[in-house]
């Protein structure tokens, strides 16, 4: 009991650490939480865009818009400085969006486009896009509306006439079932939060651990305690147990907060391998705060060990960048962090459609490879220990 | 105990007319909100004397000290030293002065060479000189076998002199010491001391703070006795000791004694007071010579035996015991 | 003095393990974890080849059918789009049955499939923009067969086949008219900036974050000189040496020890990780120059403003900095913009979203309108800085120490 309340007076110094982790994580998830409509069935990605054309669009202009309107968001720019020459296509505001992906493509409709067009003349449609997927998209609808309002102009349609028959045509579409039955925003969202809170959980564990550990184990406090009556063992015994209730308190905090924020998903059998796997997940970062606490000598060396250990895994194994995006030798050499089958196991649960015996099996492997990483932590604390107390003796 | 204080003072008053003043001190007051740490102080210190503050734990001598030295804001009073006023930017009194503060204060990422000749260099521009006034003050505090070692790397004791090196390497004229031996081995503190006896050789002029009575006795010229931010006493060794009104305490351990040879201790001459307890009984003269052999005679005469028997001088825990009331060390 | 100040600073500042770990190595490991997590996004946001699969009929219902033109073409031309070694291959096709297909898409193997019969029909297991892609490719497909009827039915074919009643001739006239209809080739014009490649701005955080780490660097020189905050600083304080003076050569020096860092940091994100810093290398160094300025002045704020132990406040300039760099966008760069648009106020007081914002400004901007406005946004915070610092650093005596 006294350990314990030592234990928790002494967590007390670095808990404003451990809640700016947390902070981060609940900042994170705030903002990527904005909540969609989360419709199970098929429903095509519409891409946000801005298009500047003239003030009245008819005719022509205005089915262009229809058919983009269609496939995409069209979206209104908030200007800021209304742009150079007062030309809202340079507005900051616009320009940022295109950069940071909040658009995929700018369109601009010329002046005069539908009856140049109509005339047999081609205007140029001036575009900028961030030449990601989302925009290529875009542009193949673009094309394609093009190509086809071009033909039947040449094929000597009348204005009315074309624009009812490119309707028709261009409307058309092949039906589409999505033959998931999940909310696989709400997954996603859960397997972002959980990837991110690798780093959370990692450092604020991995922090408040070691540094504890560097308290009760400096050399001063270590002497007066091995003079004292305690047992060397029982008063590891008791570091563990106190260590052990931190970080549940830890993974009980997150959990908890993931209930709040993505209540959609944490109440199902889904959210019950989310929770899980942090748990495996938190254990094993129980031993890696012993293994470092115990490694590494100083409390002002531990700080730096602590977060190139933590941002180092974070990004090694995709906790802040999807894993699919990561080079493979990076995903290789990963292997060898706990991290890493954590995320995994995120992923998969994400994909599960199911949760049975069979779905779940792999996640289990990963699991058991996570604590194996844990015994092998705990087993190097304690070679380390060993050996520290011989050398003292 | 007023009238000693009084006749004790005038005395200064009278030297003082015939030494250099470094140091007045007038009306010195500060406060920290309710707390009053130092109490309307007025002493002065004279060239070439080491001068002892003598005091328990927060009787407002660190606090003094820094008033002294325009660190700390105080409330009321005059500071002048070397016959200026005392300010934050007086610059030419700071040039004279060397300051050893009670916490170590050396950077842990220089070498102890470094250090001493960093804190040197704030003082002495010229470097042939500094060189050989940091030579000097390794020399004297003993570190030669250490300059080249880290802070972290020495013991208590050196780190304690590698302190007061960083405070006197420019020769200053007048040095401060704030309780520059607590917690330090009894070896170290006899170096220490005898350093600042050779700085005082060399015509510094010393304040010393510390709350062990025992260097005070053996160091200081004059010494200051505070409590609570006051001066209760001040003088020589001597002359504090003659305000206890002790001369001599003599105490004897014995088996037996009747409460009448008690009674006619009690008459013997100078006698000024005499307290038993149990098998112990200690005698205290007023004045006189040679009481002790008188004593030994009247036992020998009496035929009473005893187990031993001892004289001693006052100390000046006696003499703060004889004005507050209390020990000197809790 | 300002000389014999300014090289023992230096000498304590860089023996500081703590204080080079943080400012010099810190920010290489970070930069190298970015490179390695980051290499590969903007490669693979492009569009990739998308696999998929096509289900023919079931053989048992295929037999009691006939030909189906809408499925062959859809079949052909799937098969064209799905050509290997073809710059312009859009899909990754195999022909499966339609259980494997399903189990093919729960794997994930594929993203979707094609179910040809006689109404055509996608099927995918989620919403996305491969998907997307894959079902508007079929229906432009289909919407192909529309507009050559379309053009069969137009007011030119009809004007060429008026009058005409032997098939023969019917057919080489409309042909003819299909021949005269010119290839329609889409008039779009891409203005699209070169530079578009996002995850600079990690490692525009980054720099950030190392400019700002300067500020531990100042507020430790400045932290050793006061009496209220170090016993080397009561130390120097009754010595004859100018308080002014002596904060100045420290200050100096720790810049001089900050650049140093600074110069490694880019030197390794220039030649090591081959950064692109865009067009103007002069108003980069300028940018980060100001940056480090501005952490100094942040750090000697807090070494003349805050009262507590060294570590704590490396603790605190480490901690606040990390949060601002996370802000502007360090942990994923789309927290930068959404700050930006939602809380432009948070990211104007922000030093470390200015220094990310000079350098986007720089690199994606054409004009150095917004980059100036960083760099009198940062002048703006340091002044401040250094007038709450000379507020707190102009008292020369202390209530208490």
């Amino acid at each position: 009991m006294l350990i314990l309340k030592t234990y928790f007076q002494v967590l007390k110094k670095y808990s404003g650490v451990v809640i700016l982790f947390t902070a981060i994580l609940l900042g994170f998830a705030c903002f990527n939480f904005k909540t969609k409509d989360n419709a199970v069935g098929f429903s095509a990605s519409r891409p946000d865009i801005y298009v500047f054309g003239e003030e009245e669009e008819t005719g022509l202009s205005a089915l262009l818009r229809d058919y983009l309107e269609e496939y995409a968001n069209i979206r209104k720019p908030v200007l800021k400085d209304g742009g150079s020459g007062g030309d809202p296509q340079e507005d900051e505001a616009v320009e940022d969006a295109l950069f940071y992906r909040d658009v995929a493509m700018i369109i601009r409709i010329p002046e005069g486009f539908g009856s140049d067009f109509l005339d047999g003349k081609r205007p140029a449609l001036a575009v900028r896009s961030t030449k990601d997927a989302e925009a290529s998209y875009v542009e193949m609808q673009l094309e394609r509306f093009l190509e086809t309002a071009g033909t039947l102009q040449q094929a000597g349609y009348s204005e009315k006439e074309l624009i009812k028959r490119a309707r028709e045509i261009l409307w058309e579409t092949v039906p589409a079932t999505a033959a998931g039955s999940m909310d696989s925003e709400a997954l996603s969202g859960a397997t972002f939060y959980y990837n991110f809170a690798n780093y959370s959980l990692l450092a604020g564990c991995v922090y408040a651990i070691a540094m504890i550990l560097s308290s009760f184990r400096g050399k001063q406090i270590h002497r007066r305690t091995v003079v004292s009556g305690m047992n060397y063992r029982i008063l590891n015994r008791r570091l563990l147990l106190a260590n052990s209730l931190f970080t549940l308190l830890l993974w009980g905090l997150y959990v908890l907060i993931s209930m709040v924020l993505i209540k959609d998903v944490m109440f199902t059998k889904h959210g019950l391998c989310y929770m899980a796997n942090s748990f495996v997940f938190a254990c094993c970062a129980l031993s890696v705060g012993f293994l470092i606490g115990n490694l590494v000598p100083g409390k002002e060396a531990l700080s730096g060990v602590i977060n190139v250990v933590a941002l180092g895994s974070s990004f090694l194994c995709g906790a802040f960048v999807p894993v699919q995006w990561l080079p493979e030798g990076v995903l290789k050499a990963a292997h060898l962090l706990p991290s890493y089958w954590f995320i995994q196991n995120n992923e998969l649960i994400r994909k599960m459609e199911t949760v049975d015996a069979a779905s779940i099996k792999p996640l289990l492997i990963n699991g058991a490879v996570i604590l194996l990483f844990a015994a092998l932590f705990v087993a190097l604390t304690n070679l380390l220990e060993r050996n520290s107390r011989r050398r003292r003796a | 105990m007023i009238t000693h204080l009084f006749r004790g003072q005038r005395r200064y008053l009278e030297r003082g007319k015939r030494m250099k003043k470094i140091i007045e001190v007038e009306n010195l007051t500060k406060t920290y909100q309710e707390l009053k740490a130092v109490d309307n102080l007025s002493f002065f210190v004279e060239e070439g004397e080491i001068l002892g503050l003598l005091g328990p734990n927060g009787s407002g001598k660190s606090t003094t000290i820094n008033c002294l030295l325009s660190l700390l804001h105080y409330d009321r009073g005059r500071i002048r030293i070397f016959g200026q006023d005392m300010t934050p930017d007086a610059y030419e009194i700071k040039k004279q002065i060397g300051v050893v503060f009670q916490d170590v204060a050396v950077f842990e990422e220089l070498t102890v060479r470094d250090n001493i000749d960093y804190f040197c260099g704030l003082y002495i521009k010229e470097k042939a000189l500094r060189k050989q006034y940091v030579q000097e003050a390794v020399e004297l505090t003993g570190l030669e076998e250490f300059v080249k070692f880290y802070p972290k790397q020495l013991s208590g004791g050196l780190l304690r002199r590698l302190n007061i090196a960083c405070g006197i390497a420019h020769r200053p004229r007048l040095i401060f010491l704030d309780e520059p031996t607590v917690a330090v081995d009894p070896q170290s503190r006899n170096s220490i001391l005898d350093g600042i006896r050779v700085l005082r050789e060399r015509g510094a002029t010393v304040v010393y703070t510390t709350h062990y009575m025992e260097e005070v006795e053996q160091l200081c010229d004059r010494i200051i006795i505070l409590d609570r931010g006051k001066i209760i006493a001040e003088g020589t060794n001597e002359e504090l000791k003659e305000l206890t009104g002790i001369e001599e305490k003599v105490t004897v351990e014995l088996k037996k004694i009747e409460d009448r040879q008690v009674e006619a201790i009690r008459g013997l001459e100078h006698v000024k007071e005499v307290t038993r307890s149990r098998n112990l009984l200690t005698i205290i003269y007023g004045e006189g010579t040679n009481n002790f052999g008188k004593l030994l005679a009247f036992l020998e005469q009496e035929s009473v035996r005893y187990d031993k028997i001892y004289s001693e001088r006052p100390t000046l825990n006696d003499v703060f015991l004889e004005l507050t009331g209390k020990e000197l060390r809790d | 003095m300002f000389a014999h100040n300014f090289r023992y600073t230096l000498k304590y500042l860089l023996k500081n393990r703590m204080l080079i770990f943080w400012t010099y190595a810190f920010p290489v490991i970070l930069g190298l974890l970015f490179y390695l997590a980051f290499s590969n996004i903007e490669k693979d946001e492009k569009l990739q080849v998308i696999p998929i699969a096509l289900v023919k009929e079931e053989a048992g219902q295929a037999a009691g059918q006939g030909e189906n033109p809408a499925g062959e073409i859809l079949e052909e031309t799937v098969k064209s789009l799905s050509k290997e070694n073809d710059p312009d291959r859009l899909f990754d096709m195999e022909y499966v049955t339609e259980s494997k297909a399903k189990k093919l898409l729960d794997q994930d193997k594929i993203r979707g499939y094609l179910l040809l019969g006689k109404e055509p029909q996608v099927v995918v297991r989620e919403n996305g923009t491969e998907q997307t892609i894959f079902q508007q490719v079929i229906s432009q497909i289909l919407q192909q067969a529309r507009l050559s009827q379309a053009v069969t039915d137009s007011p030119a074919m009809q004007k060429a086949l008026s009058g005409i009643s032997s098939p023969e001739e019917a057919r080489e006239r409309a042909e003819k008219v299909l021949e005269g209809l010119k290839q329609e080739n889409p008039n779009i014009q891409d203005r699209s900036g070169d530079h578009l490649g996002y995850t600079v701005i990690e490692y525009y955080t980054l720099i950030a974050m190392a400019c700002l780490y300067s500020a531990t660097i100042g507020m430790y020189a400045v932290n050793s000189m006061l009496a209220n905050m170090s016993r080397k600083g009561m130390r120097i304080s009754v010595s004859p040496a100018g308080k002014g003076r002596l904060i100045f050569s420290g200050v100096c020096a720790s810049y001089v020890v900050q650049l140093l860092g600074l110069g490694i940091l880019f030197a390794f994100l220039v030649f090591g990780l081959k950064v692109d810093f865009g067009r103007q290398i002069l108003p980069v160094l300028f940018l980060a120059l100001t940056g480090s300025f501005c952490g100094l002045c942040v750090g000697i704020a807090v070494g003349a403003l805050v009262k507590a132990s060294e570590n704590t406040k490396i603790g605190v300039i480490i901690s606040v900095t990390m949060l601002g760099c996370f802000l502007s966008g360090m942990m994923g760069i789309t927290m930068k913009y959404l700050v930006d648009k939602n809380i432009p106020l948070l990211n104007r007081i922000n030093p470390a979203a200015m220094i990310t914002d000079g350098f986007y400004a720089l690199y994606y901007y054409d004009t150095l309108n917004r980059y100036w406005l960083n760099i009198g946004s940062l002048l703006l915070f340091s002044l401040l800085m250094i007038l709450l610092s000379v507020w707190s650093l102009k008292r020369q005596t202390y209530k208490s120490l």
